[in-house]
């Protein structure tokens, strides 16, 4: 029992340790990024660094939810987007109205409406939980459209404040960058704690089986409500985040394909992995460019590719098929096992080197 | 058992009442038009059960929701437009072709993605039909444009007069073609061999391979059929929708809706779903304003949902624990 213990911290401790590894790694990007001019890789490293801290928001909480809770929601975008409407309409209408305080009460909207939608809907189960909720992001997109007199219809939120707190303003990509990315860091932290701690426990006991857990008086619809709430949250505030950042929304940024991004992120990352999300994230927000870019790194390419236009989402949809099929637990698993597999070798040469020298004495 | 049984033939009455009450009332308040909006609803109800038809047979055979179901019939509407417009081959011939090439993309697709997968869990099947409908849509936009494109109907486009509604003869064939549909696929399942075998293969995997019908050829069977049923329904609604590139998603929700309404796995399900959504869906789009119809849709899946998961005509399903 005191062994189990050990590790438990162990874990911990090491989970802190890669924390702030990956910490010091992403807020080094910029700095790195300065000294590649923009013409060498066809893309603005910090722009879409601080799009993919956005959208970590977001995975952060859905891969609580669905990895670790074993709740599938395809209608996250929702609460991304209710996020992003609250703060644009609080900064845009009201001039004085602080942007930081916009931005926590975007994340504490989505959350109340998180709980709303998430008493009744997380009755359901598999199937039926991601038909439901697919449904309630589906009407969120038409009400963001319809409610014209706050939402500005199709047309939008235009000329949305910069994040400014107490004075500082936060209007360029790069300073931009440390803030989303400190948030991040911070959400990931809380979301360490929170796997660790006996919620983190009991959300485990729900996902293997949902029954056995309420035999073992895990009160599981109680927790499934909060975990949901917490999803919605961290979704409300990289909504928030990401209004402030492009300066204007539309319904348009809000649909079924920003929940299905969201949670594809979460999947080819790798669900139940708090590092996958991440990974995830990283990944498919970078992949558009990649891909945009690839008849420029490659001169050789047939021009008839680069010609078409449309191969990017013809790739992109081949790889969301190639990746279920191959790594279907996830990237950050992946990288893990051969990560483990070449530290089994090094043991292994390791333990016969030291064999040999004990056979030459 | 039996109060929940009655419970739910109550329910279902219920629900059948409530809409009869509907049709009823918009047939006093609007006299002709009111009718007018209900043969329209049939129409459109006859599209999205003719595409939840699709849904039912891959659902019901592997418990697989296929995100890509209305990219079937995206793709068989603009097969069709290939051969009918562009090539000026007769409508008949442009049917089987498009329906034959779909097929056979349905069928080539359950080989190459689904049945290697070792994983099969619910959210990795979702995640790998989405990134079909995606790569369907993209395919479809390079081949064909952006471009809606106009379709000839089967026979003339004189509108049939209805106490004092019209209805465009398109509207027969769908019509047709989805009673053909579901009495097809209700026989198959009922009352061929191969078909008796896919349903107990879903019931009871295991047992149903120790008799010889394994889940692998099982789940080939329904994608080919979903795919077949998919494009036809995308081949007789093009006529009155318009095909286009991007019409996969908006199909695919809308059957989707009904085929959970009617309830998930039930051919006649997808069918009353249909229609029922159908009517709802157009009678309420005369009284708000026309954006929130869409909105009717998914609000009353979600109510569906919350009180009767298994639809209107559909089993409820037991938890084994």
């Amino acid at each position: 029992m005191e062994g189990q213990l050990t590790r438990q911290s162990e874990t911990n401790w090491r989970t802190y340790r890669t924390l702030i590894i990956v910490a010091v790694f992403v807020f080094l990007v910029p700095v790195w990024a300065r000294f590649i001019p923009g013409d060498v890789l066809h893309m603005d490293i910090v722009n879409i660094m601080v799009l993919a801290g956005v959208y970590a928001c977001a995975v952060i909480g859905l891969n609580l939810l669905v990895g670790y809770g074993g709740q599938i929601s395809l209608g996250h975008a929702a609460f991304f987007g209710v996020g992003a409407y609250t703060t644009a309409i609080l900064c845009t209408r009201l001039h004085w109205f602080p942007s930081w305080l916009g931005i926590i009460a975007g994340a504490a909207l989505a959350g109340v409406v998180g709980w709303l939608v998430g008493k009744p809907v997380l009755r359901l189960k598999g199937n039926y939980l991601a038909m439901a909720t697919l449904g309630l992001g589906e009407i969120a997109f038409i009400l963001f459209q319809q409610v014209k007199g706050l939402t500005g219809g199709t047309v939008g939120i235009l000329d949305i404040p910069p994040l400014s707190v107490f004075g500082l303003k936060f209007d360029t990509d790069f300073k931009l960058f440390f803030v989303v990315w400190a948030l991040v860091m911070v959400l990931m932290l809380l979301s360490i704690n929170l796997v660790y701690s006996r919620v983190g426990r009991a959300l485990r006991a729900l996902h293997s089986s949902e029954v056995a857990a309420d035999a073992m008086g895990v009160n599981t619809s109680r927790y499934k409500v909060q975990v949901f709430v917490l999803s919605a949250v961290f979704a409300g505030l990289g909504g928030a985040l990401f209004a402030h950042f492009q300066k204007y929304i539309n319904p348009e940024s809000f649909t079924l394909a920003l929940s299905i991004l969201f949670i594809t992120m979460v999947v080819v990352g790798g669900m139940g992995n708090i590092w996958g999300g991440l990974v995830g994230v990283v990944i498919l927000t970078f992949l558009p460019s990649v891909i945009q870019a690839l008849p420029q790194w490659i001169p050789g390419l047939p021009s008839g590719l680069s010609n078409f236009s449309n191969y990017e989402l013809v790739l992109y949809g081949l790889l969301l098929i190639g990746f279920m099929i191959f790594l279907p637990k996830g990237v950050a698993y992946g990288l893990a096992r051969a990560g483990g597999f070449t530290e089994m070798r090094a043991r292994h040469l390791r333990d016969r080197i030291k064999a040999r020298k004990i056979e030459s004495h | 058992m039996s109060t929940n049984d009655s419970r739910q033939v109550r329910l279902l009455w219920g629900s059948v009442a409530v809409v009869a009450a509907i049709v009823v009332a918009t047939l006093i308040d609007k006299g002709s038009i009111g009718l007018q909006l209900i043969l329209s609803g049939l129409t459109v109800g006859s599209i999205y059960a003719l595409v939840a038809m699709g849904f039912s047979v891959i659902y019901s055979t592997t418990r697989v929701i296929n995100f890509a179901q209305g990219g079937f019939s995206m793709l068989g509407g603009m097969l069709m437009y290939t051969f009918s417009v562009q090539a000026h081959l007769p409508p008949w011939l442009g049917l089987i072709l498009a329906v034959a090439i779909v097929t056979a993309f349905g069928a080539g697709f359950e080989r190459a993605a689904i049945n290697p997968l070792k994983d099969k869990s619910v959210i990795t099947i979702i995640i790998i039909t989405i990134g079909l409908s995606i790569f369907m849509t993209a395919v479809a936009k390079w081949i064909w444009g952006t471009d809606p494109v106009k379709i000839a109907a089967f026979t003339g486009e004189k509108p049939l007069r209805f106490l004092g509604a019209s209805l465009v003869p398109q509207s027969l064939w769908v019509f047709g073609f989805t009673l053909l549909a579901v009495v097809l696929v209700f026989a198959f399942f009922n009352r061929t061999l191969l078909g008796k075998g896919m349903r107990a293969a879903a019931d009871n995997p295991d047992a149903a391979s120790l008799v010889g019908v394994s889940s692998s050829t099982s789940s080939l069977v329904a994608w080919t059929l979903a795919a077949g049923l998919g494009a036809a329904a995308g081949v007789v609604i093009a006529p009155i929708n318009f095909a286009q590139y991007s019409a996969g998603t908006t199909l695919g929700l809308k059957g989707f809706s009904a085929a959970v309404l009617g309830g998930l796995g039930s051919a006649p399900g997808a069918v009353v779903g249909g229609l029922v959504l159908g009517v709802l869906e157009t009678i309420t789009a005369s009284y708000l304003p026309s954006g929130y119809k869409d909105a009717v849709a998914f609000l009353i899946l979600i109510l569906v949902l919350l009180v009767r998961p298994q639809g209107l005509l559909g089993k409820p399903e037991s938890v084994k624990v």
